[in-house]
This record gives C-alpha cells, sequence and structure tokens, in this order.
C-alpha cells in the first residue's frame, strides 16, 4: 500500500481542473531520453500484514539486551527508562510535527525543547543548552568547532582516553577545516593534569575530556581544566555521561566550558546505535556561537508567556556560509525523550539510577578481582564502567558467554574500537538494571572460562 | 475571580496555560520507583561526589498530563493540514513504527557481534541496495544522520576523490541561489567555498553557469550542488545539459535529493548525470519528522567516488550473511558513532517495502497531482510565477505562489501564514525561495477532500484581505497564543529557566 488516498473517480476531476488528459502530462517536462520507463527494480509491495511478518522474522534472528543480560557500555547503555515514555512519545502531535517554525502553531514542542535544554543545563552545571544534536560523537565535533570559531585558534588538545569513534568522528570533521588535533596520552588510563599542562600554548582553542572516559576511569576534569585555562579563552570541554551527573561532580562544578555527551542514557533504547541524541551545554558567553537549534521564553502580543526558536540568523537556513553549523535536522523526539525522562525521574531518580549502577559496577568489579587470573586494570575510580584483563583471549571470553546466554561487555581490541587496543581486555558496564543474580552468574561463567 | 477564571484567562479559548515542569515540583513525588539495591554498598570518594539536585519531580499521573496538555497544543501531521513546502510531511505509517520498537531491533547495542545481529544487517543491506536502485547509483551509505550531514559526507567523499587524484585545488563549490542552507554551509563544514549561480525561472541559468566556471576556474571546482526538482517546484528540463557542463569541467554533479518525492520511479538521478545525492528519509520515505528530528540522510554515490564512503559499510559475503566493512582503505572514515539512525531506517525499509516498485511511482504520481490540483484551483487568487498550465508549464510536487495582489491590499505574508493557523491549517514554508512567496507541497496521502477544504481555506482568507482587512491582519485569533515577540526573544535570549 502506497497510502495515497484518490480514487479513479477523483483523479479525473483532478485532471479536468487542471486541464490534462493524463499524468503523464505533468512529466513531460522529463527529457525522454533519462525517463525510468522500465519502472524500478524492487521487490513487489508487502501488505502490512506480511510486513509484519517479514520485520518479525528479521527481529527474531537478532539476539541482544532483550534476551541476555547486557553489560555492554562504551557509549550506549542498557538502562532502564519508565513505560510512560514510549506511550507519550506516540502521540501524533509530537511524533508527526515539523521542526517549531510556527511558534504559534507548535507551544506543545516548543515548551518541551525549552524544558530540555533547562534541564541538560542543570544537569551539567551550565547556564544554557541547545536543543540536541545528532549523537555523541558529532556534539564533540560541534564542541571542538565552536572552541575554534569562539578563540579564532587553530588546535584542539584531545584526550586519548575519549571514545574511540569520537575520536575518529572528530578528526573527520577537522580534516579539511585546518584544524590540529593534538592527542594527550594517558597516564594509568587517565590524562594527568601536567600532560595538559605540557601541551598547552595560545594556540589552542579548546581541550577535551571524558569522564567517565572509555576505559571506565574517571578524569580529573578539576585538574586538566584548572591548566587548561592558564591560558585565557581556551575552552575546557567535557564530555560526560548524563546519568553519572546524578552522584558524581557535574562537568560545570569542574570547571568546564562547554559539555558535550551522548544523551542515550537518557530514556531512549539501544536501537543498534541510533537514533540517539548529542548533548551541548555551555556557559552563556557562547550563546551566539552554539551550532543547532535553540528555543527561547518571550512574550506574545497579549503579554503571555510563550516560547520560540531564537537566535536563527547563527542557522545555516539564513545565514548559509557563514552558519555556525550546518546541523538543520537535530533530534528533536529523542531529546523530547530525554526530557519526558528526566521529568518523570527528577535528581532523585537520576541518582538513584547512578547511585545503583555505582554500587552494583563495584560489587561485581570485586567479585571478578576475587577470580584467579583476573585483574581489574586500573586503580582509579570509575562510575559504573571498568576494565578487565582477560586470562585468555578475550574473544573466546565474549563467546564462551554468549554461549551461556550473557553479553559480558566489549572487546577492547579490534576494528570495531578503531584499534583501541590490542590486549585481551574486556570492558564491562553495568546499569541499575543488572541484578545480583545476574552478576553471580556472570562471575560463575567467567570462572569457568579460565578453568 | 475564581481561580478558574484566572488560569482561563491567561489564554486563548478553553486551555489553560500549562505551567513548566519547573513549577512544578513536588518535593519527595516521584514519577516511578525503582527496586531496592541488591548487593552491599561501596563508598564514594569525597573528591569525586557531588551531582545535580535542581532537576524538578512530581506524580506520575501529573507527568501524563503535563505532556498531554503540551500534546494539544503542536499542529501535526495527524491532526492538520501540513503543506510545508520542500519538507515533505506526508503521513507517518504506525506499521513502522511498530516494526522498529519490536525488541528485536529496538535492544540491540550497537557494538555486538555481527552474527548476533544478522536480522538487523540484512534490513540494512536491503535498505541500502534498495536505495541505490531508486539512486540509479552505484553505491549507498547509510551513515548520516540526516540530509545536511549527508551533504557534508558527500562533498567529503568529492574532495578525497580530488585529492586522491592529484586534484586538491578543486575546493570551490557551486551552488544555486535557490538552494537550501545547508548547501552553503555543509561547503563551510568541509572546508570548500561557494560561488551562487543564478536561476531564471526557477531553473539554473545555464549561461551562468558557465560564466561561474569560467571565473572560478574549471580546475578549481569540486562539484555543482543542484536540487532537482528545484527549490521553486520546477524540474530542470536542462539537467541533462548541466551534467554535461559540470562534467566538462571536470567537477562532479552533486543532486540535493530534498525534492524526491516529484522522481520517485519517473527518473533516477544516476540517469540524469548526479555523481552524488543525499535522500532525506524523513521527507520521503515517511519517517516522522519528531518535532524536528530524528532524521537520516543516506548518500548515493558513483563507482568511482564509493571507494571514499564513510566506514562502516554494509555487505553481503559469499555465504550470504551479512557483515560491517570498517577497513576501506580510502575511506574518509567515520562520520557518525556506531552504524547510523538504525531505528530511522527500520521505518525506511517498511515504508519502501510497503509501496513496491509501483506504489513508490505513485507516491510521486500523486503527489505532483495533487500539488498541481490546489495549483490550478488557487492560481486566479494566488499568483504563481512559474505555473502556466495552458501552456504546458505544470509544478512538480509542491508550487510557489507570490500573493502580489493580496499583499498590495495591505497585508504581509506572515498575515496570511498566521490565519492560515486559525483555520486549522499549518502555514507553508514562507519568503523561500523567493521574497514573499509562500511554498506549498501537499505531498501524495492528502485525500481530495482535503485538498479541497484548503483551497476553501486559502479563497475564504483571499477574500476577508478584501472584506474584513483586520481579521487577517490581527491573525492567529483563535490559536493558542497571540503572535510571539521572536524579536524580543532574540535580543536578550532566555535559553533557560532560571
Amino acid at each position: 500500500m502506497d497510502y495515497t488516498q484518490l480514487n479513479t473517480v477523483q483523479r479525473q476531476e483532478m485532471f479536468d481542473t487542471i486541464g490534462i488528459q493524463s499524468i503523464d502530462e505533468l512529466f513531460d517536462v522529463i527529457p525522454a531520453e533519462i525517463r525510468c520507463e522500465d519502472g524500478l527494480d524492487l521487490m513487489p509491495a508487502l501488505s502490512e500484514l506480511e510486513l509484519q511478518r517479514a520485520m518479525a522474522e528479521m527481529a527474531s534472528h537478532n539476539r541482544g539486551a532483550h534476551d541476555m543480560p547486557c553489560f555492554m557500555g562504551c557509549g550506549a547503555y542498557d538502562h532502564f527508562y519508565p513505560a510512560l515514555i514510549d506511550q507519550l512519545i506516540s502521540r501524533g502531535e509530537f511524533l508527526t510535527s515539523y521542526t517549531p517554525y510556527q511558534a504559534e502553531a507548535s507551544q506543545g514542542s516548543l515548551q518541551a525543547f525549552f524544558e530540555f535544554q533547562t534541564q541538560i543545563a542543570r544537569l551539567t552545571g551550565l547556564d544554557i543548552a541547545n536543543a540536541s544534536l545528532y549523537d555523541g560523537a558529532t556534539a564533540v565535533a560541534e564542541a571542538a568547532l565552536l572552541s575554534t570559531n569562539s578563540t579564532r585558534r587553530k588546535e584542539v588538545l584531545v584526550a586519548s582516553t575519549m571514545h574511540p569513534e569520537y575520536i575518529a568522528v572528530l578528526r573527520t570533521v577537522l580534516s579539511d577545516v585546518d584544524i590540529t588535533i593534538t592527542m594527550l596520552d594517558a597516564t594509568d588510563g587517565t590524562i594527568a593534569p601536567s600532560t595538559v599542562e605540557a601541551n598547552m600554548s595560545d594556540a589552542v582553542a579548546g581541550v577535551i575530556v571524558q569522564s567517565p572516559n572509555i576505559w571506565g576511569q574517571i578524569e580529573d576534569w578539576d585538574g586538566c581544566f584548572t591548566e587548561a585555562h592558564k591560558v585565557p579563552k581556551t575552552a575546557c570541554i567535557a564530555v560526560f555521561n548524563p546519568i553519572a551527573c546524578g552522584m558524581l561532580k557535574t562537568p560545570g562544578e569542574c570547571g568546564a566550558d562547554i559539555a558535550v555527551g551522548e544523551g542515550q542514557p537518557l530514556g531512549n533504547a539501544l536501537n543498534l546505535g541510533g537514533p540517539y541524541l548529542g548533548l551541548l551545554a555551555a556557559k552563556e558567553a557562547y550563546t551566539r556561537k552554539m551550532p543547532g537549534r535553540l528555543v527561547g521564553m518571550t512574550t506574545d502580543e497579549d503579554g503571555r508567556r510563550v516560547f520560540c526558536l531564537t537566535l536563527q540568523t547563527r542557522e545555516q537556513h539564513i545565514r548559509g556560509a557563514k552558519a555556525t553549523s550546518n546541523v538543520c535536522t537535530n533530534q528533536g523526539l529523542m531529546a523530547m525523550r530525554a526530557s519526558m525522562f528526566m521529568t518523570t525521574l527528577g535528581s532523585d531518580g537520576i541518582k538513584e539510577m547512578a547511585t545503583q549502577s555505582w554500587h552494583k559496577a563495584h560489587y561485581l568489579a570485586s567479585e571478578i578481582s576475587k577470580l584467579d587470573g583476573w585483574k581489574i586494570k586500573y586503580d582509579g575510580p570509575f562510575f559504573n564502567e571498568f576494565t578487565v584483563d582477560c586470562p585468555g583471549e578475550v574473544t573466546k571470553v565474549v563467546d564462551f558467554c554468549k554461549s551461556k546466554g550473557v553479553l559480558p561487555g566489549v572487546a577492547a581490541a579490534g576494528r570495531r574500537m578503531q584499534g583501541l587496543s590490542t590486549k585481551n581486555e574486556l570492558i564491562i558496564a553495568v546499569t541499575e538494571k543488572r541484578t545480583k543474580h545476574e552478576m553471580d552468574a556472570l562471575v560463575a561463567i567467567l570462572r569457568e572460562v579460565s578453568v | 475571580m475564581t481561580i478558574m477564571e484566572a488560569t482561563k484567562k491567561q489564554s486563548r479559548g478553553d486551555k489553560p496555560t500549562e505551567p513548566l515542569v519547573f513549577e512544578k515540583h513536588v518535593p519527595g513525588a516521584i514519577g516511578v520507583d525503582f527496586p531496592p539495591l541488591d548487593v552491599s554498598e561501596t563508598k564514594v570518594p569525597e573528591h569525586i561526589a557531588g551531582g545535580c539536585t535542581t532537576l524538578p519531580s512530581f506524580g506520575q499521573h501529573d507527568v501524563m498530563a503535563h505532556y498531554t496538555h503540551l500534546s494539544d497544543r503542536n499542529f501535526s501531521v495527524d491532526g492538520n493540514f501540513y503543506p510545508l513546502g520542500s519538507c515533505t510531511m506526508k503521513h507517518n505509517p504506525r506499521i513502522n513504527e511498530w516494526g522498529a520498537a519490536l525488541p528485536g531491533f529496538a535492544c540491540l547495542h550497537p557494538l555486538q557481534d555481527e552474527e548476533d545481529i544478522q536480522g538487523a544487517l540484512r534490513l540494512l543491506y536491503e535498505t541500502r541496495t534498495m536505495l541505490e536502485e531508486i539512486a540509479g547509483l552505484h553505491e549507498v551509505s547509510l551513515q548520516p544522520a540526516a540530509g545536511a550531514h549527508g551533504e557534508f559526507t558527500a562533498l567529503k567523499v568529492i574532495r578525497a576523490y580530488f585529492a586522491d587524484h592529484g586534484q586538491p585545488s578543486r575546493s570551490v563549490v557551486l551552488a544555486a541561489d535557490t538552494a537550501h542552507g545547508t548547501n552553503p554551509a555543509s561547503c563551510t563544514m568541509c572546508g570548500a567555498s561557494v560561488e551562487t549561480v543564478r536561476s531564471v525561472n526557477g531553473q539554473t541559468d545555464l549561461a551562468h553557469l558557465k560564466e561561474v566556471i569560467a571565473h572560478v576556474g574549471a580546475e578549481n571546482i569540486a562539484a555543482f550542488m543542484i536540487t532537482n526538482p528545484s527549490t521553486a517546484g520546477l524540474f530542470d528540463a536542462n539537467i541533462k545539459k548541466i551534467a554535461d557542463i559540470v562534467h566538462e569541467a571536470g567537477a562532479k554533479l552533486y543532486l540535493d535529493g530534498a525534492n524526491m518525492n516529484a522522481m520517485l520511479g519517473r527518473v533516477r538521478p544516476g540517469d540524469f548525470g548526479a555523481d552524488a545525492m543525499h535522500y532525506n528519509t524523513h521527507k520521503t520515505f515517511s519517517t516522522p519528522h519528531g518535532g524536528g528530528g530524528p532524521g537520516s540522510g543516506p548518500i548515493a554515490v558513483t563507482a568511482e567516488l564509493a571507494p571514499y564512503l564513510p566506514v562502516p559499510q554494509i555487505m553481503m559475503a559469499d555465504d550470504g550473511s551479512f557483515y560491517l566493512d570498517r577497513d576501506r582503505e580510502k575511506s574518509i572514515g567515520k562520520v557518525r558513532s556506531f552504524i547510523g539512525q538504525f531505528g530511522v531506517l527500520v521505518r525506511c525499509w517498511a515504508y519502501i517495502s510497503a509501496c513496491g516498485p509501483k506504489g513508490l511511482r505513485n507516491v510521486s504520481d500523486t503527489a505532483v497531482l495533487n500539488a498541481n490540483y490546489l495549483a490550478a484551483r488557487l492560481c486566479e487568487k494566488y499568483s504563481m510565477p512559474f505555473f502556466d498550465p495552458k501552456n504546458g508549464k505544470f509544478c512538480a510536487h509542491e508550487f510557489v505562489t507570490v500573493p502580489q495582489d493580496l499583499l498590495d491590499k495591505g497585508v504581509t505574508l506572515i498575515d496570511i501564514a498566521k490565519r492560515m493557523i486559525d483555520y486549522g491549517v499549518h502555514p507553508p514554508t514562507m519568503h523561500w525561495p523567493m521574497h514573499d512567496c509562500l511554498m506549498v507541497e501537499p505531498t501524495e496521502t492528502e485525500s481530495k477532500q482535503a485538498l479541497d477544504s484548503f483551497v476553501d481555506v486559502m479563497l475564504q482568507i483571499a477574500d476577508e484581505i478584501s472584506s474584513e482587512i483586520e481579521l487577517v491582519q490581527q491573525s492567529p485569533l483563535e490559536s493558542d497564543i497571540s503572535r510571539a515577540d521572536e524579536v524580543a526573544a532574540a535580543r536578550k535570549p532566555v535559553l533557560a529557566f532560571k
């Protein structure tokens, strides 16, 4: 079914109104030699029932967090979210509306995005936030460009402990615009403030440090950003995990000027990597250079408090080549999900999720460290994710765990992680969803694999 | 005054203004609960402890009420005629949502082993090949997250191709003066400069194109970005000639695929000479706009550009299994984390599969028919610079009107647009691609009754401008709010609630 609604009689009436005999006349403008006369070579149409069968069939060939306890993280987490989110987000008034350019017809979306912006600003401890970007990786790239555009400097310092895909995307985005990336080497799985100090100069526009980092380790944002700020105007960019903000010092508390991150943990499903949403918050000074859509509070002619898209002169549809970014579509629906999630949980709920994740991750790490041959790789503090050295080949460990019905974590080696490591390291994430029973079962499986 | 009267007065009609979540906070109230912790506690070191304490919360019923009230304040495709030109606000089939929400798709972690996600990879591979066929181009990448992201990615691919062929100086991109703003902005993101090519009667001015090429120097040009049908809603009859001119200059023709809804199964970009293009799945393939996203912007390219596509690429192995190729030597690299907007692509797959080849052609046929029908019924009162059916000048899937006669009577374009809101119609795209224009795109999924009602509304507004002009000048009169002060919002931006 192609979802059109006209019957033959109606089509004929419309032909008559236009003054044509056949639909082909409307396409006469297309030169004959380029027309697609033979039709498209695609499978014939499926009815809705057949579509249901076909999609259910394809879905049945996938195993994932729905049928195995999932200890995988590295930028995408199997967190709990309340059932009401799927229900509310399905409302056609949200789902099938466009970007709220017409304020008078879009107060619902606009107010929700304004609330989202405020929630993200508060969560990060910064002044403002935009209405979302594509994902964590592109948000990092936009933050780097925000720092170079604000300072007119041409170098960014990047923690080598950041998610390797974020580094890869950053390299792609900065490759043709004459900006240098300098990688900050790690010491024991984190970036030492002295490493930042050693690489600082007045050419540096921004310093990007992710915490918790790819190994799960909590970085010394305070120390790194203090060093970076010794060169005035340098933008300190914190790449954050929104759930961690429920119990750990926020980017703002640690001196960040800009905070970016992956918003998936806030009420969005794993979705094999997307759609997710990029979060971007900043100090007020960056307002007019921000990328992406911004919703502002204003009044209508009768003095009511209302909301509208604002500062659009930054954006591509007004400014063209001089825009702060080419981003147009954001992740509106995902941002709304995130906002519904934060509204339902509040600070207390997010703190509960963060705290439970913390305690459970530490319990599991402690149990694994008791196993012969298994070692927790780094001594520094971690949040809900940690790295273990496996006694044998990590791929075999993963395969064995899967054969027992568990996704044990992410192997750091291999192309999937952009060559992060060549060693037998497993990065294990624990959310509030994991139970003691599941963790004990994983430990038992790991014990079995090592003998 | 009673409380009820007071809240009513804050708003138009019967709807009270919805407070912000920050104003509804009830200390101690929760919207959802958690199971008790089932492991021993580990102390949090003081030097890292902290966290946000200022997010409000309240009871679950009020959460539902809050968002239900907000949803009541939104126009949508489900509830309103939404003829936003260039945005293709077509019906969003719910089977697509049903499929994307299946746990076998929604609960997959992006770093899982390929052997465990063969069904999902099959879907991606089929989507890739279907989009290749519709484009008439060699290879599709599903990586870009949205149309503008697709432009950026494809331009990077083109620049990488030239760099690899000893022509790194090709750093100028030509774009039509009617191009989407994303075109030049994407060029900037790629370190390319932009030269504008004039349009005449909504189509590329061939003479000016040649002039610009001569002026810039053919050897410096990377690509010409064209939207076809143009943003004025016209198929460019010279498209093949344009492609030849661009190719003679050694450059690539880039198609902004925003208007693919006018061409499905009628003409393929690869067949008229496009070397690269992007799709907007949220336009052409019915994935919901969601108040501004998520989108997905797959790109299609010729065989010579294919080696430079981003990684990973979805592939089928000789044994019929599916895998992600992450080792493409000449690839521009990664443009987004993980493997793209998978959930959006599930919906895209479902839509193309529902339509089939004949259905897709009927989609474009009907979209074009609907637009021409509206234009034919409205052109007397709303003058249209390019529409002249008696002389064989039709529009594609959208049309532009510059209602000068009406404007001359003392209303602005915004007045007309806001009056449409009173009648439950979302205003069309305004002031773009021409000054003082409305750009109307009805899409193929509207019924004839809906089209006729829209015509009635537009003719009624034209009458009002003659008889009761204040109604239009003061509109919207029936919407939740009167006109928002956008100037004040930009002058002193308030982006967060304090």
